[in-house]
């Protein structure tokens, strides 16, 4: 079969086409992704999914050990774990506040970046810095501006939280999302700087002859030009905010105070690797994948219908 | 659609059937006689690569036949995550000397360990070598997986400056019982000698509490451990006594609830430290410390005061080929030869009986030394149980929310936290 | 007009902050936690940070390492990478709603879950242990750059590739000598992406290999934070040092590259 693939030349309707579709070549072109794929994830992946039914925990190779299927019983136990369901929560609201802020923030700035103004380079190279620093210089940065007596809280005098920021179990989850939100942003601008490059000039122009100011050009034109970026943007924020791991770990110390910053990955990352129940980290995964995956295609369906 | 998916289903069994393939475990007492070349892993701070260095070149120099190769692993958290992939991979050395009493358990579970005492006079040795600490690290099947290597007996560390600038005695400091450490605490922070007291990490890693609760209920008790029996004891009057005191800590901001970038003590944000003789390299030149015993309610005399640990072993790794080496070499590596090298190059209290007469040449020229030396015969290790990881993160966790953040009752948070490490510590 | 300017000059002033607060603080003596540490003073001044991180690793190896390891990602990426988004974008095939699934999949799989089975995968079945192509290779493809690609080559008119079929024009000259040209920015940022990761990746070339010789700069450098640092005059600064030294090549290669984000067509829209 995939012989057939590699040799169709893409023109070529009939057999070939019936059988891989209209362009063969396709199939050729995604041939060496797919076999990556199934070369570095399918077995790590299905791994994941075979412990999550098991009693399972690693051993040295040649151990002789039980591992029974028990069902779903590591989902119940993970379901019914309090730290668990609360990780949950908590990246929900860290989604909440990071996405729309991340996609509202990205397209402005990007959109200002890109029009002719001063110091050009200079604000593109500003707004890329966060996001290319590694995260245990960035996090001691944040440490010492929103510690209790940081910087932060001394330009805010009386209005500083008390507790302060970072250790406030009200506080600590948004201060995580912001920090996130900043510290990725970069990337997201670039996004939507390469999207721009292809809205079409003649768009504005004919805005700019209807009278439209530049308020309405960039409601009429831009975003819906830019329209299959946003979707990446949602997507991805979605999927690495969902993926959090980094922040809570380094920058409230474990997900504190108590838990209130704890991402499911964080907890996984406890209980599978650093205490050594991966059946139970798995299981914890693939409720987070499913969830996840759940929540893309919502998203997709909803600011995509690209096609 | 189909064919892709029947293309990955292909692959999925090919590498789950490539994987699961075991190459079994060998004729073990065939492998407990092997010799020939090992690779060994020690810590990568610079005091114990210098040590691991000569010492592995002293071996390689007698044994031209069993070369020793060794590689460097970062000490801390990733650590362990390092060891366990190699384990399950079956790529671990034959040694390392850096294995944290606190993973054995997970370890041996994994059937990633050799115990000891299959060699012939194994466990004579290592009695022999550590006295009756060694009793802590035998493992609940009575089996040695571990060496008992090397100790870093957690005490007090002062400023004396920021004592001085307080107005208090830097050459006697009244730390010795509670409201002494509260006292002299509440005296640093008003005159603004230090911001804080003292500054344990206050993050929730799991290991975090063998530096602020785990000292202080080792010396309160006179030496028990968190779990003992298959129960949790700390749920106790004095496990309470010792909560109470942190949580006072807390509540009256002597010490911070912030993760802290830097070193606190070296930098003079905090005036007192809790940690082991290791960190003495760091603090030279920077700060005048001076040292005492960790505090206890009635303030009992310093040789009577027992603290943790904080140690490190060296454990066999079963992927290991040429155990009848490795098994020589560990005995060379913690001869009392290489422990008093060791000793020299690190400032670390090898884990063997009368370490202060055994080298009374290195402590008279090292006076600051020989304090930790007295402490290291009382200390008191993390028990070595099922579940020990999982153990500590439910105690902290507890710890956290009631003594650090004040949202529970203490008293309340230690009860909850014991019946859970009961139910933990009975499953194997 | 000004009123943005402004805008844009305070959001650069915060997202710049960290890097110039890295800077001072990497070149200070003594460490000051305070607000006024964030102030360089003269008296405060040194480049001892640096030069102990020059002292304890071997700059250029770790460099020369990084640099494979990198590279290799990037090569990948932009030459499978590319092949993959331009037929999920624009080739209509058998699998490819699965293909676009599993893209979707992969990069919602939490890395953590993964760890332990890729590397008994990568070290026992491939034997890919101690070697470059055993660090590159779970990020051989990045799964996110090809989604990026895709998005791009989803926004280029469909026409162009019509008349360029109806020509007869095969569909890997297609690709490369029209949807390449026009997307040029958008390989650029990805590029950029890709290099990201494998740059700033620790624990997985740490698993790989324990041998100094192999490992790139972020995990000397990691090492390097952990242990030597907590003994360096200032260790605060030190880190800061490290950070600084692993960010540079990042932002350089960066300032090298941006202009060409806007090369292609957009000098004559620039209209403010």
């Amino acid at each position: 079969m995939s012989r057939l693939a590699v040799s169709g030349s893409g023109r070529r309707p009939g057999v070939v086409g019936r059988i891989l579709g209209e362009h063969p070549a396709g199939t050729a072109f995604v041939t060496p992704y797919v076999v990556f794929l199934a070369a570095v994830f399918a077995y790590p992946l299905g791994f994941a999914v075979y412990m999550s039914f098991h009693d399972y925990f690693f051993t040295a190779p040649g151990a002789i050990v039980e591992r029974p299927f028990v069902g779903f019983d590591n989902y119940v136990t993970v379901l019914s774990d309090p730290a668990v369901r609360r990780a949950f929560g908590n990246v929900l609201v860290f989604l909440v506040i990071n996405v729309p802020l991340t996609v509202v923030l990205s397209i402005g700035l990007a959109t200002a970046l890109n029009s002719a103004i001063r110091w050009r380079t200079f604000f593109r190279v500003s707004y890329y810095v966060p996001y290319v620093t590694a995260s245990v210089a960035v996090v001691g940065v944040w440490l010492f501006l929103f510690n209790a007596n940081g910087l932060v809280n001394s330009v805010l005098g009386p209005l500083a939280p008390d507790p302060s920021w970072l250790v406030n179990s009200t506080l600590a989850m948004p201060t995580v999302a912001i920090y996130v939100t900043w510290k990725q942003l970069g990337f997201f601008i670039l996004l939507y700087l390469a999207a721009l490059q292809n809205v079409s000039k003649d768009l504005y122009e004919a805005a700019s002859m209807d009278g439209a100011g530049r308020w309405k050009s960039f409601l009429n034109v831009t975003v819906p030009g830019v329209r299959p970026a946003t979707t990446l943007v949602v997507l991805l924020a979605t999927v690495t905010g969902a993926n959090l791991f980094t922040e809570p770990y380094l920058l409230t110390g474990g997900g504190g105070p108590d838990g209130a910053s704890a991402s499911p990955v964080l907890v996984m990352y406890q209980k599978g690797i650093e205490q050594g129940n991966p059946d139970i980290g798995s299981a914890i995964g693939v409720l987070l994948v499913v969830g996840v995956l759940m929540l893309a295609l919502a998203e997709r369906r909803f600011v995509g219908r690209e096609d | 659609m189909k064919l892709q998916a029947g293309l990955l289903a292909v692959v999925l069994a090919g590498s789950l059937a490539a994987c699961g393939g075991s190459d079994g475990a060998g004729d073990a007492d065939a492998a407990a006689k092997a010799t020939g070349p090992i690779t060994v892993w020690y810590s990568n701070n610079p005091e114990e690569v210098a040590w691991g260095k000569q010492m592995v070149a002293a071996w390689n120099a007698a044994h031209a036949d069993q070369k020793v190769t060794a590689q460097e692993i970062p000490t801390g958290k990733s650590s362990e995550e390092v060891i366990g992939a190699a384990i399950t991979a079956g790529n671990a050395p034959c040694l390392i000397f850096n294995t944290s009493p606190a993973s054995v358990s997970q370890f041996q579970k994994q059937g990633g360990l050799v115990p000891l005492d299959g060699f012939d006079g194994g466990t004579a040795y290592i009695e022999d070598r550590s006295g009756d600490v060694a009793k802590q690290y035998k493992s609940t099947d009575g089996k040695y997986y571990q060496l008992p290597w090397k100790s870093n007996p957690v005490m007090i560390f002062y400023n004396k400056k920021a004592f001085a600038k307080a107005g208090l005695d830097p050459e006697k400091p009244a730390l010795g019982t509670y409201d002494e450490v509260l006292a002299t605490s509440r005296k640093l922070v008003s005159s603004k000698a230090a911001k804080f007291a003292i500054y344990p990490a206050p993050s929730n890693e799991f290991f975090q509490s063998w530096f602020d609760f785990y000292p202080l209920y080792a010396a309160e008790t006179g030496g028990k451990q968190l779990v003992e029996d298959g129960k949790a004891t700390f749920a106790s009057d004095e496990g309470r006594k010792v909560a109470q005191f942190w949580r006072t800590m807390y509540a009256d901001k002597l010490a911070s609830q912030e993760k802290y970038t830097g070193d606190a003590f070296v930098d003079g944000t905090a005036a007192m430290a809790v940690v082991g003789p290791w960190a003495i390299a760091t603090y030279e030149r920077k700060i005048d410390w001076g040292v005492v015993p960790v505090p206890t309610s009635s303030g009992k005399p310093a040789n009577e005061i027992h603290t943790f640990s904080d140690a490190k072993n060296v454990a066999m790794y079963s992927a290991c080929k040429n155990r009848g080496t490795a098994w020589e070499v560990l005995k060379f590596a913690t001869s009392q030869e290489q422990d008093g090298k060791f000793l020299e190059l690190t400032g670390q209290m090898p884990l063997r009986q009368d370490v202060a007469t055994t080298y009374a040449d290195y402590f008279t020229k090292n006076a600051d030394y020989k304090t930790f030396a007295d402490q290291a015969a009382r200390t008191v290790e993390v028990p070595n149980v099922p579940n020990s990881i999982t153990i500590w993160q439910t105690f902290r966790d507890a710890y956290s929310k009631s003594v650090i953040f004040g949202q529970e009752d203490t008293g309340a948070a230690l009860d909850g936290a014991a019946q859970k490490v009961d139910q933990l510590a009975a499953q194997s | 007009m000004r009123l943005r300017f402004i805008a844009l000059l305070v959001g650069a002033f915060v997202f710049l902050f960290p890097f110039y607060y890295m800077l001072v603080g990497s070149l200070q003596a003594e460490p000051d936690p305070s607000v006024t540490g964030a102030f360089p003073s003269p008296d405060n001044v040194t480049g001892q940070n640096y030069v102990e991180i020059n002292k304890a690793i071997a700059l250029g190896r770790s460099l020369i390492n990084s640099g494979i390891f990198t590279g290799g990602v990037i090569l990948g990426t932009l030459v499978f990478g590319v092949l993959a988004g331009y037929a999920l974008a624009r080739l209509h095939f058998r699998g490819r709603g699965l293909v676009f699934n599993l893209m979707l999949l992969v990069q919602v799989v939490p890395f953590q879950l993964l760890t332990i089975p890729l590397y008994v995968l990568i070290v026992r079945s491939y034997g890919l242990a101690d070697s470059y192509l055993g660090m590159i290779l779970p990020f051989a493809i990045n799964s996110t750059v090809v989604f990026i690609f895709r998005q791009y080559f989803l926004q280029l008119p469909a026409e162009l590739f019509d008349a360029a079929r109806i020509d007869g024009a095969g569909e890997l000259s297609i690709l490369w000598r029209i949807a390449v040209p026009l997307v040029k920015p958008a390989l650029l940022t990805g590029v950029l992406v890709t290099f990201i990761g494998p740059w700033n990746e620790f624990l997985w070339p740490f698993l790989i290999t324990k041998q100094q010789d192999l490992q790139p700069l972020a995990v000397s450098l990691s090492n390097y934070l952990t242990t030597v640092a907590a003994r360096a005059a200032n260790p605060f600064g030190a880190v800061l040092a490290g950070a600084c030294v692993l960010a540079a090549p990042a932002v350089t290669l960066f300032l090298i590259f941006q202009r060409r984000f806007i090369a292609t067509n957009l000098e004559s829209g620039v209209k403010g």
